[in-house]
């Protein structure tokens, strides 16, 4: 079991949400929001695996996307071993924002001065000389230029001193996610989808190296073949490409080209659903033991909750865009409290028949409702078994109800405030 | 061999497709023997490539010829060979006397036509049915699925229906002339655990109200677990093991199956620190048929499953594999 009292928090996701916009009508005009990722909050600690669970449109493998910054979140904040990778801070955004304004007014007025006053020269015959007229508009484009970065920089220096923001409350800039994405990488459902198949395998794992680091050919071949021993494919075949290897093979692909720029956390979105049963216990078994010998950290985001429970140290449960319940693994298997949790758990089907006669089945009714359209109060208040009259008012909270167990449900919320009343 | 007893509605004997390519031949279907008793529940298991899908194609005529070849075998239904029925005679089968539900139910409806009028083509078609009284019997089905307000959606287009909901239609299809066998082709596969859970129950209670006798396609070792009478587990083409499904989750006695049921990690029971891995790929189709398909990857194989491909073997009542191999005792079958 893993032991969380001495670990260090790699990744902290806070309040994350991204809105997707839907733009209807002849004009195109925003209407709505989808709302995949709707205000999710948790910490990955470090060398752990966390499993994300749901059904599929639930919002799981876009938290994982946001994570990594794939998309530009909406709001919320990202944190990787300490580093920013989203606005820390909403008024961070309307700094940056204002600033950038302030800097294309300054820059406007200035080219107008200077070249309505170049143009009046002109006009005038004051200036002539073909090296005199080059020498001033290159001096017109300078002060613009100054103008344009100089005024941002000290409308933004005022501005952070004034609403009290600091340097790291800002979004890294492309370039700089750009260097931060060797820490974080990510391995795909579709290996036949995420694999080009104009590339040898060696020319796929060897990417990410030529593209973020500076070895000579050389040393990229060396990392190329420790790559592939690492996730047992053979040496032979790295001149083929990627039409001539089965599924698994294919993930394993993956996994070495994920694992090119020594990585510290992957996001495994699906890595196992589209092989075989008797191949994915292979592909667990490799990323299990490229946990243990690299220290890697994994959000694991799968549908098959057996499968989580094998791999997972903690699991998170997510229904329409909400995680609804953290525990560690364990006891969110053998008593879940969210009632979400109850039901899918008992859904799925034990490969064992004697099982079945005696199980307590909870079949859900309905469907899952619309993610830009969520119903009000409770997200789960229109299929919960256990709904009450407060469910469909109030969205219930995301709280800490027992150590390093979060649910967001109003029966254990209201459970909380009495236990604190006859505490009290 | 299973002997078909005097109930079977359905008796398959020797099947043998074959698929002709520029590389040569591929055996998806290998001398597949079953037979399905009236009102059972036949669990088929397999992975991709299995063959399980083209048998049930194969016998009922639809797999494209060429590039496929039915090479032999007899297919026994009300009294005649369905293998060598003209494509007339075979038309009045499909869809009246065996229905279908496919994995996909978004690709398998037409999207350009209501629902009401897919449901309503083969009651016309097969039952003659005025249209009055076949939009009547539509409205019927659709409600014995379970679909909510069901005249008023009987005009709706498969889009506006959920993946659930969909697959309750086509359903609802495959039921309309009252079929006596119903294939049913990985139908839950693409849906998500809540939504298998209802479709699974629905088909639990449709069995008991119409008594058809049902073959159930997937890869899914718990959902055969929880639905099934008998399971029919394939590999490579052929059928390697047959029995009762609490006898064969109790006491597999092919490696595969047992293999199988070990690399599957459990939601309930007890948490394996390290999952069973089955080693190796899973059969390339185009190989001699007359070695074991398993032999590659099975731990127990000797010199003799290179040679011979294991006839089914009984090892229990109703229960038969096709292996040489006594998993119990560790030692090679005398036969």
């Amino acid at each position: 079991m893993f032991d969380f009292d001495s670990a260090r928090k790699l990744v902290e996701v806070d309040d994350l949400k991204m809105y997707f916009p839907i733009h209807t009508g002849l004009l195109r005009r925003h209407t709505g929001n989808v709302k995949a990722v709707d205000g999710v909050s948790f910490d990955i600690f470090e060398g752990e695996t966390l499993g994300l669970v749901g059904e599929s449109g639930c919002g799981k493998s876009t938290c994982g996307r946001t994570v990594l910054r794939l998309y530009e979140p909406t709001s919320g904040q990202i944190r990787l071993d300490g580093r920013g990778l989203a606005w820390g801070n909403p008024v961070a955004r309307r700094v940056r924002n204002r600033s950038d304004r302030v800097g294309n007014w300054a820059a406007g007025l200035v080219f107008t001065i200077g070249a309505g006053l170049l143009v009046g020269a002109l006009v005038r015959g004051s200036v002539t000389g073909g090296w005199a007229i080059a020498g001033l508009v290159a001096l017109v484009i300078a002060l613009t230029l100054a103008a344009l970065y100089g005024a941002a920089y000290v409308s933004r220096r005022m501005l952070m001193s004034s609403e009290g923001v600091s340097d790291k409350d800002f979004a890294p800039s492309e370039g700089a996610l750009r260097r931060l994405r060797p820490t974080m990488q990510m391995v795909f459902q579709d290996p036949q989808a995420s694999l080009n198949p104009r590339m040898t395998l060696a020319g796929i794992i060897g990417e990410p190296l030529s593209e973020h680091s500076g070895m000579s050919a050389k040393e990229r071949e060396a990392r190329i073949y420790e790559l592939m021993d690492a996730v047992g494919l053979n040496r032979d075949f790295a001149n083929r490409y990627p039409h001539e290897f089965s599924g698994g093979q294919r993930q394993r692909i993956g996994i070495a080209r994920a694992l090119a720029l020594n990585p510290k956390f992957i996001v495994c979105d699906e890595p196992i659903a589209a092989l075989d049963v008797s191949i994915q216990a292979q592909v667990v078994n490799l990323l299990e033991d490229l946990q243990e010998r690299l220290g890697l950290t994994y959000l694991f985001i799968s549908h098959d909750l057996s499968m989580v429970r094998h791999i997972a140290d903690r699991v998170a449960v997510m229904y329409l865009g909400k995680v609804v319940e953290l525990a560690p693994r364990d006891v969110l298997y053998d008593e879940p409290l969210h009632p979400y949790t109850r039901a899918l758990l008992s859904a799925v089907p034990e490969p064992d028949p004697a099982a079945h006669e005696t199980a307590q089945r909870e079949v859900l009714q309905g469907d899952v409702p619309s993610p830009a359209n969520p119903p009000k109060g409770c997200n789960f208040c229109t299929r919960c078994p256990q709904v009450m009259d407060i469910c469909r008012r109030i969205d219930p909270e995301y709280l800490e109800v027992q150590p390093r167990r979060f649910v967001a449900c109003h029966l254990h919320y209201e459970h909380q405030e009495t236990a604190e009343a006859t505490a009290a | 061999m299973p002997d078909g007893g005097l109930a079977s509605v359905l008796d398959v004997k020797d099947l043998k497709t074959v698929f002709r390519t520029r590389r040569g031949e591929v055996h998806a279907v290998n001398n597949v023997t079953f037979h399905l008793e009236a009102g059972e529940l036949l669990g088929v298991v397999g992975e991709s490539g299995s063959g399980k899908s083209v048998t049930m194609m194969s016998l009922i005529g639809l797999l494209p010829q060429p590039p496929a070849e039915i090479r032999g075998g007899t297919v026994r239904f009300e009294g005649k060979d369905l293998l060598a029925c003209t494509e007339e005679e075979l038309r009045a089968v499909r869809g009246a006397r065996i229905g279908f539900v496919f994995q996909d139910p978004m690709t398998s409806l037409n999207p350009v036509f209501p629902v009401g009028f897919q449901i309503v083509e083969p009651l016309r078609k097969h039952m003659k049915l005025s249209k009055s009284k076949a939009r009547d019997r539509a409205v019927e089905l659709l409600e014995l699925v379970g679909i909510p307000d069901a005249r008023r959606r009987l005009d709706d287009y498969p889009h506006q229906f959920s993946g659930g909901m969909r697959q309750r239609v086509m359903i609802a299809i495959a039921l309309a002339c009252d079929p006596q066998v119903l294939i049913a082709d990985e139908p839950t596969t693409a849906l998500d655990v809540t939504i298998q859970a209802q479709i699974l129950e629905l088909i639990k209670e449709l069995r008991h109200k119409l008594g058809m006798a049902i073959v159930w396609i997937t890869h899914d070792l718990g959902v055969i677990a929880g639905i099934a009478d008998r399971v029919m587990v394939m590999y490579g083409g052929q059928v390697v093991e047959q029995g009762p499904v609490k006898e064969l989750f109790a006491n597999p006695k092919h490696p595969y199956t047992r293999m199988l049921l070990e690399t599957v990690p459990s939601v309930r029971g007890d948490r394996v620190e390290r999952l069973r891995v089955i080693q190796g790929q899973p059969p390339i189709l185009a190989q001699d048929p007359d070695s074991c398909p398993f032999r590659p990857r099975c731990p127990f194989a000797f010199e003799r499953c290179a040679r011979q491909n294991p006839p089914r073997l009984p090892v229990g009542p109703g229960h038969d594999a096709a292996c040489f191999w006594n998993v119990d005792t560790g030692a090679p079958r005398d036969v």
